[in-house]
């Protein structure tokens, strides 16, 4: 018997039993709903996620730290050091930075703290490492860098939005330095910008950080090394490599490479995971509905004992009956799973909405970020899933509806037609 | 003429239990075409049951059948099934028609297993059920007929492949005698102009009194056979 005509006939025998074939398929809708909205939300979670972490992250920008964790050494780097950086294939530069700790700025009767002062090479820095960071609010980058050229990021300037920014290019700003622990030494520095917001979470926020020139600390400090080396890859597929290469440079545990892509990978397989496991306690549903499917089949197939053994009389084969039962299991499976599709996604926009009712607006305090003004997340609909989701659907109901057709198809056509 | 359909030597037991319930003994005759053979019989002689193991719907203990030169004990269930929906039609006491199915869908469902295009099937099947006299209840779901028409549309499903052979089980049984009376003779004019071959199983002497043969059967057994002499 032909498969449209076996699909058709199954179709009619679902028409006349619409609350029956309802009620199945509200169970299998209910797990693909379930599985869709999780997915949904799962993947809209991560790609949130990994575009903060992206934005946090300047992937092509690998940190450099003398020593390890563990194992200690944290001698600061040579120039000479450096300069071998320069050399590997693939780094389109390599910029010292020296750290000089938390530094207070004065500017006539206003005083403001900066978490990060930043001792730069300007040109390197800026202009090759980090060209899209440096978006100047007011002032530019000095053609000349002289020895007292200070740039202010976003925050340090604007601790208060209401308030007036704490300095404008040209002022003149003392800035008081720790040297040695102990030692507070002040030093005027001139304005000659200030950053725009760089608007980040991670780890290259500009917004706390203050930049003076790496000439002028390494005069001040008295030394010639320095704490970190940035380094820029021409593209970011290359930074493991480029890592790998570094560390071949440097006896072992000479330095640490931070790697932002490995980051995000591994930010990415975690939530991958976090996605399967959500999903995989979503299917739990569909099996509750895969046992309902069974449940009604079985009874469907005693009901209809006599049925079968008219068509078996006629001369239906075993085969013919197994397919007439699993194609009623598959149409639930495919009726069911396409409505499911659309229902989770919308339920994910619903959940999504409720979720972010509960998420309170942080304080405008200093450590705010500034992009992430609501937590809430929005679903992604993925293909997919849906393809995952329809073809687990329907292979759950005809799974799940091959007992109930087996015993069908197995009827001894005699007794079968006795059957009242 | 050789024999369209034979028996040799059927045997089948029933268990019942613990015991065994002898249904057939040695039961040998053959239906030769165009033949209407019935086969009559008080309830309890195994009438249906000799007629389940003719249409292939059981399997006997011992002994041969064989239509067509087709022996049924060479085929496995599915060629069994193949050989009822091309070879054999089956007419029942109880009519045993789909009940979600109206009459068309009934009759035509034959043709459905035997992956006939529908615009065919379905034009067949009017033919046949205007030839049983049902052209106007065609679309009328079997809850919603007379037992008399739905005997009809079970024996126009009979007839739609072309049968070899129809097998009828007590055709009247469940029928009051005036429509019984048509249907008999709805049978007979059947076997008269298209040849069609027929073994009724009844315990009706007035179906059994127009068959060109009569095989008497009690407890099992062939008590005697006898021919008719026009």
């Amino acid at each position: 018997m032909r498969l449209k005509r076996i699909f058709s006939m199954a179709w009619e025998n679902m028409k006349q039993r619409r609350l029956r074939a309802f009620l199945t398929t509200l169970g299998v809708v209910i797990g693909i709903t379930a599985i869709i909205a999780l997915a949904s939300l799962g993947e809209g979670f991560r790609v949130s996620i990994t575009e903060r972490m992206e934005q946090g992250f300047e992937l092509d920008v690998l940190t450099l730290i003398p020593g390890t964790l563990f194992a200690g050494m944290k001698e600061p780097f040579t120039d000479s050091e450096v300069a071998n950086i320069t050399k590997v294939s693939n780094v389109s530069a390599a910029t010292p930075v020296m750290q000089i700790g938390s530094v207070i700025l004065y500017n006539g009767d206003k005083n403001v703290t900066a978490f990060v002062g930043a001792a730069v090479n300007f040109t390197e820095f800026a202009e090759e490492v980090y060209p899209d960071r440096f978006r100047f609010e007011e002032g530019a980058m000095p053609e000349q860098i002289k020895n007292d050229t200070l740039i202010i990021g976003y925050k340090v300037n604007h601790i208060n939005e209401t308030e007036p920014a704490f300095a404008h290019p040209n002022d003149t700003v003392t800035m008081t330095l720790t040297i040695n622990y102990t030692i507070f030494r002040n030093f005027n520095f001139t304005v000659a910008g200030t950053l725009q917001k760089t608007g980040t979470a991670g780890l290259t926020s500009f917004d706390y950080w203050v930049f003076i020139p790496l000439e002028t600390a390494r005069k001040i400090y008295d030394t010639n090394s320095s704490d970190l080396i940035f380094v820029k890859v021409s593209n970011p597929d290359f930074s493991e490599t480029v890592a790998e290469e570094i560390e071949a440079l440097f006896p072992p545990y000479r330095l640490t490479v931070l790697v932002p892509l490995t980051f995000i990978q591994q930010v990415n397989s975690i939530l991958n995971m976090v996605e399967i496991f959500l999903t995989s306690v979503a299917s739990i549903a569909l099996l509750v509905a895969g046992i309902g499917i069974m449940n009604i089949m079985t009874v469907s197939v005693m009901e209809r004992t006599r049925e079968i053994g008219i068509l078996k009389a006629v001369g239906a084969k075993s085969r013919t009956i197994l397919t007439m039962f699993l194609a009623e299991a598959a149409l639930i499976g495919i009726v069911g799973s396409l409505t499911g599709v659309p229902i989770g996604y919308g339920l994910a926009h619903v959940l999504s909405y409720v979720l972010s009712g509960f998420v309170t607006p942080q304080q405008n305090h200093v450590f705010q970020r500034p992009e992430v003004e609501r937590a809430a997340v929005t679903p992604i609909f993925s293909w997919e899933w849906a393809i995952i989701a329809v073809i687990f659907g329907i292979l759950i109901c005809i799974l799940f509806g091959l007992y109930p057709a087996r015993k069908a198809a197995k009827l001894d056509p005699v007794e079968a037609l006795r059957y009242e | 003429m050789a024999a369209l359909l034979e028996a040799k030597g059927l045997n089948k037991t029933y268990r019942m239990g613990k015991v065994l319930v002898p249904a057939l003994r040695e039961i040998t005759f053959d239906v030769k075409e165009g033949e209407f053979v019935a086969v009559f019989g008080p309830s309890g002689s195994g009438k249906s049951t000799l007629l389940h193991l003719l249409g292939g719907l059981d399997r006997p203990d011992e002994g041969e059948v064989s239509i067509d030169g087709i022996s049924f004990s060479t085929l496995n269930n599915n060629e069994l099934a193949e050989v009822r929906l091309r070879k054999i039609g089956f007419v029942f006491q109880f009519f045993n028609l789909l009940p979600r199915l109206n009459a068309l869908r009934n009759v035509e469902l034959p043709l459905t297993l035997a992956d006939l295009p529908e615009k065919e099937s379905i034009k067949k099947a009017e033919d046949m059920l205007k030839l049983v006299g049902l052209e106007d209840r065609m679309n009328h779901k079997p809850s919603e007929m007379s037992g008399g028409e739905q005997q009809r549309v079970a024996m126009a499903r009979a007839l739609i492949n072309d049968p070899k052979i129809v097998l009828a089980d007590e055709p009247t049984g469940n029928l009051d005698t005036t429509t019984g009376g048509e249907i008999v003779q709805l049978l007979k004019r059947l076997n008269k102009e298209k040849k069609q071959t027929f073994v009724v199983v009844t315990h009706d002497p007035a179906i059994a009194e127009t068959a060109d043969r009569i095989i008497y059967l009690k407890d099992g057994l062939v008590q005697r056979v006898k021919e008719r002499r026009d």
